[in-house]
């Protein structure tokens, strides 16, 4: 198929279907597409196919198998044009479906071909192919067919579902593995598999008052059966903690402990800020050389490094999608922000060196420990419906469904209520616990500390 | 004008009709949902333009079938008449050894009833005012830089102004032994989003825009510039809400945020299949003030879920969720009705062909009062109008609900004083919030920007709305 799309973009800038001046000449590499104002000056096709199991289940039983195969193409066309002896790289793409005509590939081509002579984007170089010999990705996956690894996740999934006042009221398991292939006219030909597992699953417990509810969701690109089957136990553990849990009392400004996947959420703020996509639109004032939790900081300090190899991460990749072969980088060091991280065309803008785009974090730990945050009172927050952080204004906040609060002298689990902040007013007292999660994409402290945060209770 | 079907799909009907067919051999109920979706995505900001395909764009057939003891779907978006037999070994061979090795491993599987169907062909074919196709992109990029650039020249304070346009034309067709459905219809949607900055104090604000419209919406959106930087400007001086309980009343936004999160994700029938709804206690009973009534349907209301048949094949209708208080029934998708002996109400809907359909809302609003907006704020002692939808979290087992907004106008003596709060979160219980509704303003007003999700996945298109109302809630 991408043999087919090269030819017919070929095709396409040689024909002279639409109304302006054609492209004249075309080759493969380096797409010599030439001094006309609609030309095309280069291509990237992206190529996935995609096979999955999914089950579904309610309470034990299942409740529908489903699979799936298909092949999807993703077309970007590039033109450098000059107007007002500003110099622009126009771009557009679309999607082509593998039962698309030769005349509807045609028409998307042109369409998308049309777009990129107006898409007044400041001019920036398209990648040209490495040398690089990036590491290949292994899963246990790959193994065996996805179907051979269903019951053996179903396993791991109930094996720990075997408590009489509560359990698993119905999960969701997907496994899917993912073929890419990234091709440019720059030259550009790397492939790489992949594997996505995502399990969802809906816990319900009930003691003495109305049964509870909690929702968790996992991601895992490998087969871990004892970290699914942990994870399992841990929302079981925290779900009869619900079930008997109190009213969140009004607290006013209190301390508060972010417990497992919101610190992710929190923690993200950074990676956001130092964006070269967020700096270049403004969005991020954050400067190299600079300590982004500003000066006189008492609490620790951000030490985030990207790391596109991070073991059983669904967002590990050994290419980004441009075919930008990526590798390991320290973006905070001590707060201090080291190397903005992006793709080609918006560290070209910035006049700094590509890290190429990469999903998974490393923060390291803090100087205390979960226990030393424990000394003191506070309310820690393991689970909300939905905790929200905004990476633009800092302004976090969540409804509370499951936290503990301890008064000083006893520890209570509460939920309902809500807490509400704003990082950059609290980073300068944030404290890590030296206790790291590992969440998919994420290594980092289990817990966060942050002081003087707006809990809004209800009793 | 008129939109016009899929002729791809067209072309499909004699293919689809033979794996049908052969299929039928085997299974006792067999069903083909085709889909084509088009579109494209404009993004116009200060240092840049963006225009890819939608990300609502598909190509591609979900198969399903009785395997008999339940139901099983194929995915799959290659065909053509050599392919059939691969495209038939993948479920009568492959899928069935699955389930087999799946019941060996000690897995018990759910038992479903067959799918009955009555005799139905029905064609849809929506109407905008203009057809995408009027305006070429580069026209539409005009317009769109053209309110960006208006916009900046308004404020110093602007660090950018973002416009973004979507529109997308559907086209699906199902095909059963009894059922031969096909529908197209246009939808678009529209942002505004501007972004202020005051020293190092960044605030935005957004606008959305969206219905059965096509290029028309772009000269609705024209017509926002001016509030959306304002608003952006004055959330710069926002303070936090003190938290507590205030009186309040909700913008049409706010409210069908209310009714989505409150009772629409409730009230899918999924959940009550899974007993997680606790509206399934409380069919018949009082669930909310005498003042409210809720529907939802895809044909309660021409919007962005309106559709003929859902992507199970059912034909939508207009449900009644909430009459005058009482908790009349819930929305379902066409299993859900199969185990719990009620007939399906046209709401099984999947993200894509690739997923599997879930009951999910259409268009949820709550139906107009008899009061005006001016003696609404006029009996607030003191409380907030709230406006700006930001996010909202459903939890139809213990019926909480969070709702991120963007901001509160203050009320102090039945007057707006200009001073406003921002960010703000509602929470609370369901039943306590929709009891505590005391006066519905006259016009209904339905949106349908962004994506309704099931958890935390499944996107589909939704709208939601009602009149402003008032309420009593907890606000931090």
């Amino acid at each position: 198929m991408i043999e087919r799309l090269k030819k017919l973009i070929a095709k396409s800038v040689k024909s002279d279907s639409l109304e302006m001046n054609r492209i004249k000449t075309a080759s493969y590499k380096n797409v010599s597409f030439k001094n006309d104002s609609f030309k095309i000056d280069a291509f990237k096709i992206i190529e996935n196919r995609i096979t999955a199991s999914e089950l579904f289940f309610v309470k034990k039983g299942l409740d529908m198998y489903r699979t799936k195969n298909v092949h999807n193409f993703n077309i970007t066309v590039y033109k450098n044009f000059e107007e007002e002896s500003v110099s622009y790289t126009g771009s557009s793409s679309a999607i082509i479906h593998p039962t698309m005509s030769d005349e509807e590939i045609l028409q998307v081509i042109e369409e998308v071909s049309f777009a990129a002579s107006f898409i007044k984007n400041k001019y920036y170089p398209l990648l040209e192919p490495s040398h690089k010999n990036q590491p290949q990705l292994i899963s246990n996956f790959s193994e065996k067919p996805l179907n051979e690894w269903l019951s053996t996740l179903t396993s791991a999934v109930y094996n720990s579902d075997t408590c009489d006042s509560g359990g698993i009221n119905s999960s969701e398991l997907f496994l899917n593995k993912v073929f890419t292939r990234i091709v440019s006219s720059t030259g550009i030909d790397v492939s790489y598999t992949t594997y996505k597992g995502e399990l969802e699953f809906i816990t319900n417990w009930k003691e003495d008052t109305e049964e509870i509810e909690l929702y968790k969701h996992i991601d895992f690109s490998e087969m871990d059966y004892a970290l699914i089957d942990e994870k399992v136990k841990a929302m079981l553990i925290i779900s009869k903690e619900k079930a008997i849990a109190s009213p969140t009392p009004a607290l006013g400004k209190y301390n508060i402990l972010l417990n497992g996947t919101p610190v992710i959420e929190l923690l993200n703020y950074y990676v956001t800020q130092a964006s070269a996509k967020t700096v270049y639109n403004g969005m991020s004032l954050a400067k190299l050389g600079e300590n982004i939790q500003g000066e006189d900081v008492m609490g620790d300090l951000i030490t985030l490094t990207l790391d596109p190899f991070m073991k059983n991460s669904t967002k590990s990749s050994p290419y980004d999608s441009n075919g930008f072969p990526v590798d390991s980088v320290k973006i905070f060091n001590g707060g201090v922000l080291n190397m903005y991280h992006g793709d080609l065309r918006h560290c070209h803008y910035l006049n700094v060196e590509p890290t190429g785009n990469i999903s998974n974090f490393v923060i390291e730990g803090g100087n205390y420990s979960i226990a030393d945050f424990k000394m003191e009172p506070y309310l820690e927050i393991i689970a909300f419906s939905d905790f929200q952080m905004d990476t633009l204004t800092g302004d976090f906040a969540g409804e509370i469904r499951l936290g503990w609060f301890f008064d000083g002298t006893n520890t209570i689990p509460v939920t309902g209520g809500s807490i509400s902040g704003n990082i950059k007013k609290l980073q300068k007292q944030m404290y890590l616990s030296k206790e790291l999660q590992k969440d998919n994409n994420f290594i980092g402290p289990k817990i966060v500390k942050l002081l003087n945060v707006n809990v809004t209770g209800i009793e | 004008m008129k939109v016009s079907m899929s002729s791809f799909l067209i072309s499909q009907k004699p293919v689809l009709k033979k794996i049908v067919g052969i299929l039928s051999e085997n299974y006792k109920y067999v069903s083909i949902l085709g889909t084509d979706t088009k579109g494209k995505l404009y993004n116009v900001q200060k240092t840049g333009i963006d225009l890819t395909d939608s990300h609502w764009c598909e190509r591609g057939f979900v198969v399903r079938v009785h395997n008999g003891v339940n139901f099983s779907e194929f995915s799959f978006n290659e065909i053509n008449e050599n392919s059939l037999n691969n495209i038939v070994d993948e479920i009568h061979l492959n899928m069935t050894n699955t389930l087999e090795s799946l019941k060996n491993a000690s897995i018990t599987v759910n038992a479903y009833d067959l799918i009955e169907e009555t005799l139905i062909k029905e064609q849809f074919l929506g109407e905008v005012t203009t057809l995408p196709s009027t305006l070429t992109s580069k026209e539409k990029i005009e317009k769109m830089c053209f309110i960006k650039d208006s916009a900046l020249s308004y404020s110093d304070l602007l660090v950018d102004f973002r416009v973004a346009y979507h529109e997308v034309h559907v086209s699906k067709i199902f095909i059963s032994n009894n059922k031969e459905l096909e529908q197209s219809y246009i939808w678009s949607e529209g942002y505004l989003v501007s972004i202020v900055r005051r020293d190092d104090n960044t605030k935005y604000a957004h606008a959305s825009f969206s219905g059965l419209k096509a290029v028309e919406l772009l000269d609705e959106m024209k017509n926002g510039i001016e509030k959306i930087v304002d608003t952006s400007i004055k959330l710069l001086d926002a303070k936090s809400v003190i938290p507590g309980e205030y009186d309040v009343i909700c913008s049409p936004e706010i409210s069908g945020l209310i009714a989505h999160e409150a009772f629409g994700h409730g009230v899918e029938m999924d959940m009550f299949v899974k007993k997680r709804a606790k509206a399934l206690e409380y069919i018949g009973k009082s669930v909310a003030s005498e003042l409210v009534t809720m529907h939802d349907g895809a044909a309660a209301a021409r919007n962005m879920s309106s559709y003929l048949f859902d992507d199970e094949g059912v034909l939508g209708t207009d449900t009644i969720v909430i009459e005058k208080g009482i908790l009349k029934t819930g929305i379902s998708d066409i299993l859900s009705a199969l185990k719990l002996e009620t007939k399906p109400t046209g709401n099984g809907k999947r993200e894509s062909f690739e997923r599997k359909a879930y009951a999910r809302m259409t268009n949820t609003f709550f139906t107009a009062g008899n009061d005006t907006l001016e003696d609404m704020i006029a009996s607030i002692k003191y409380g907030y109008i709230l406006d700006g939808t930001m996010s909202g979290m459903e939890d139809p087992k213990n019926w909480g609900i969070q709702c991120m907004i963007l901001q509160g106008s203050e009320i102090k003596d039945g007057k707006l004083t200009g001073e406003i709060v921002s960010p703000v979160i509602m929470t609370g219980y369901v039943p306590d919030v929709l009891k505590s509704i005391s006066m519905l303003s006259e016009t209904v007003e339905l949106s349908g920007s962004g994506a309704c999700g099931k958890g935390y996945k499944e996107f589909v298109k939704v709208s939601d709305g009602g009149p402003y109302i008032k309420a009593k809630v907890r606000l931090g």
